[in-house]
């Protein structure tokens, strides 16, 4: 049994389908609103040929879809049923003067239904580039015959359809072109980054406004300049060099530049990225800086350390090895364990630094804190007696509560008050006062620690605050060169102020002071 | 003959524990300080030099060292530095100073003795 369906072939596909398709699709002109430029032809045709239907029809994948059409209802058809499917596959026009005695359409929908077509003639439409994606055609519901002169008149027709294509192509490409010129013109405007484009002979040729800013100076003044006196280095291509560029104001900045080449209209250009390395460079020192202080810490802690073992280890060995007498054996002991207390000591306040260094402020348990209570604690928490009676109390009126931690604050006053009295006469004074004072518009209370002893120099005083530093030419005081940095360290997270005047032989004031409202809640306020 | 060795350290527990060390050697005299050592020196030049290379202010060790083996009167004066620093940096600073030993804190009292028996004899 013969089925009628299966009598006809829908037409096979052309050889450069793929790249058929993606043209289509690219010419965006697929399901488009119907346009006067294609109806006009259409309408032309139908009246020209003196036929019912004149269509413009590209071929999609599984259909024909009709970018314009007379006398025909049909939006689209499926392809199989398509003669215009068959029309792609030459160059020529395509006749079919009775589709009823071809057996390519014979069986066609468009054939056997309601659209009744008999003749058909249809004009490939070809891109610029050779590729088929439709036709001009024209059709009847009765045979014809279709001429020499008529052939040549829908293949004319079928050209301006195809130059019409073309010129939607271009307009397209030129509004893509423009599109992707117009993002790229913004990138470069908001760029951050400096960009100079430096013509074969290193002169600037343009510029984008960040560089503007960085050169301080319009594009049109940059241009002409020569880039190796903007940039400060040669203009060559290099992946990243810092060095100081220089501003059209004479002055300079650090800049981190890369340079590379880059071709436009066959000319070679150089382009040079500039970002402004002055934040970098700072980064960079203070973190050298950090790493030098921390890199100096244990080397002086571990030297720190050493001395008093030497003491330790040197005398009990010389005790086990060697006889003494009995004064003698009791003088070593009490420096063994004077060196060993020492030690202790240094391994506390090394404790408390790095604790100090590792948590900031969230160590701290502030409270509301009378100053004249914790120097009184200070003071009584002195051993000695001889040494506590000279401290002499400049008792003014009471002062506001500062908001601190109690036992870290009596700390850096603990050690404020060791050194005023370990770098001073036995028998001078040490004065103690307790003022109301305002820094930088903050208010809070100062308490200064005078002493009558050595003083110190400018540098000794820049010193005393690093880590073990102590007065060296004195060799009777005990104690370390810990202290200092602790009170600093107390101080800082308080965003506090300690602050040393002093001149050799004139005695030192040391003056801590504390801001009423207490350390910052955010440990990034550290100075 | 009587040795004659000169400890400089400015911690007064450590130049009484090379004293007591080395007292055995010969007669050993004392400085808190480079400018103190070189006091004594000008005075009574000894044969070995136990010399800190920290001596917090003034003169260091170090520099101490270079200039006594520098000049010809004192060339002759055997050097042991003694510093808490033992870094070999530091060891090789101090070799490069001219010193003719380097003992690094703490130390055995021992071996000081032996190493400055070895410089006085050698």
């Amino acid at each position: 049994m013969i089925n009628h369906e299966t009598l006809h072939a829908p037409a096979p596909l052309p050889a450069d389908e793929a790249r058929r398709l993606q043209v289509l699709i690219d010419l965006n002109l697929l399901d488009s609103p119907p346009d006067e430029r294609f109806d006009r032809i259409t309408r032309l045709a139908a009246r020209l040929f003196q036929v019912p239907m004149a269509l413009v029809s590209l071929i999609d994948a599984e259909r024909q879809w009709f970018k314009s059409r007379v006398g025909l209802a049909l939006a689209e058809t499926p392809r199989a049923d398509s003669f215009c499917a068959h029309a792609i596959l030459q160059d020529d026009v395509m006749v079919v003067v009775d589709a009823c005695r071809d057996a390519r359409f014979a069986n066609s929908a468009l054939v056997r239904g309601d659209c009744g077509i008999r003749f058909y003639a249809g004009s490939p439409i070809a891109t610029g580039d050779g590729v088929r994606i439709g036709t001009l055609c024209i059709s009847d519901h009765v045979p014809r015959e279709f001429g020499e002169d008529e052939r040549t008149l829908l293949r004319d027709l079928a050209g301006i359809v195809a130059n019409e294509v073309a010129a939607l192509e271009l307009k397209a490409t030129v509004e893509r072109e423009r599109r992707s010129a117009a993002a790229v013109r913004t990138l470069l405007e908001h760029l951050p980054d400096g960009v100079l484009m430096l013509d074969r002979d290193g002169v600037v040729v343009s510029c984008n406004p960040a560089a503007e800013r960085m050169f301080g100076a319009p594009a049109r003044q940059l241009a002409g300049q020569p880039g190796a006196f903007l940039l400060g280095m040669a203009p060559q291509v290099v992946a990243r060099r810092e060095g100081d560029a220089r501003r059209a104001d004479g002055g300079s900045f650090a800049a981190a530049v890369s340079i590379a080449e880059m071709t436009l209209d066959g000319q070679a250009f150089l382009v040079a990225t500039v970002r402004d390395a002055a934040w970098h460079r700072a980064e960079q020192e203070r973190l050298r800086a950090a790493n030098q202080r921390r890199h100096d810490f244990f080397r002086t802690a571990s030297h720190e350390l050493r001395t008093p073992m030497a003491s330790i280890l040197g005398f009990s060995e010389l005790m086990l090895k060697r006889e003494f007498d009995a004064v003698t054996g009791r003088e070593l002991i009490d420096i063994i364990h004077r060196q060993a207390t020492r030690l202790v000591g240094l391994v506390n306040q090394m404790l408390d630094l790095a604790r100090i260094d590792a948590g900031g402020s969230d160590q701290m348990h502030p409270a509301p804190l009378d100053l004249a209570d914790v120097v009184g604690k200070v003071v009584a928490a002195l051993e000695d007696p001889e040494q506590a009676a000279r401290i002499v109390l400049d008792a003014g009126p009471a002062t506001a509560q500062v908001l601190a931690d109690p036992l870290r604050v009596q700390q850096a006053l603990a050690n404020i008050v060791a050194n005023a009295l370990a770098y001073s006469g036995p028998d001078s004074k040490v004065g103690i006062g307790i003022v109301p004072s305002a820094h930088g518009g903050r208010d809070g209370v100062a308490v200064t620690v005078r002493d009558q002893g050595v003083g110190m120099t400018a540098e000794q005083r820049h010193q005393v605050q690093e880590a073990f530093w102590r007065a060296g030419s004195l060799p009777d005081v005990p104690g370390n060169g810990l202290g200092m940095t602790l009170v600093r360290e107390i101080v800082a997270v308080h965003c506090g102020l300690v602050e040393i005047g002093s001149a050799p032989g004139q005695g030192t004031v040391v003056t801590l002071w504390l801001p009423l409202e207490g350390p910052a809640q955010d440990a990034g306020a550290r100075p | 003959m009587t040795r004659r060795i000169l400890v400089v350290d400015d911690q007064p527990d450590l130049r009484l524990l090379i004293r007591l060390t080395l007292r055995a050697l010969g007669e050993v005299s004392q400085a808190a300080s480079a400018e103190a050592a070189l006091a004594a020196l000008a005075a009574a030049t000894p044969d070995l030099l136990i010399l800190d290379v920290w001596l917090g202010e003034g003169i260091s060790g170090l520099a101490l060292c270079r200039q006594l083996k520098d000049a010809p009167a004192t060339a002759g004066i055997k050097i042991m530095l003694l510093s808490a620093c033992g870094q070999q940096s530091d060891v090789a600073a101090g070799m490069a100073a001219g010193a003719d030993h380097y003992m690094v804190k703490p130390f055995s009292p021992e071996s000081l003795l032996a190493a400055a028996a070895g410089l006085l004899e050698g």
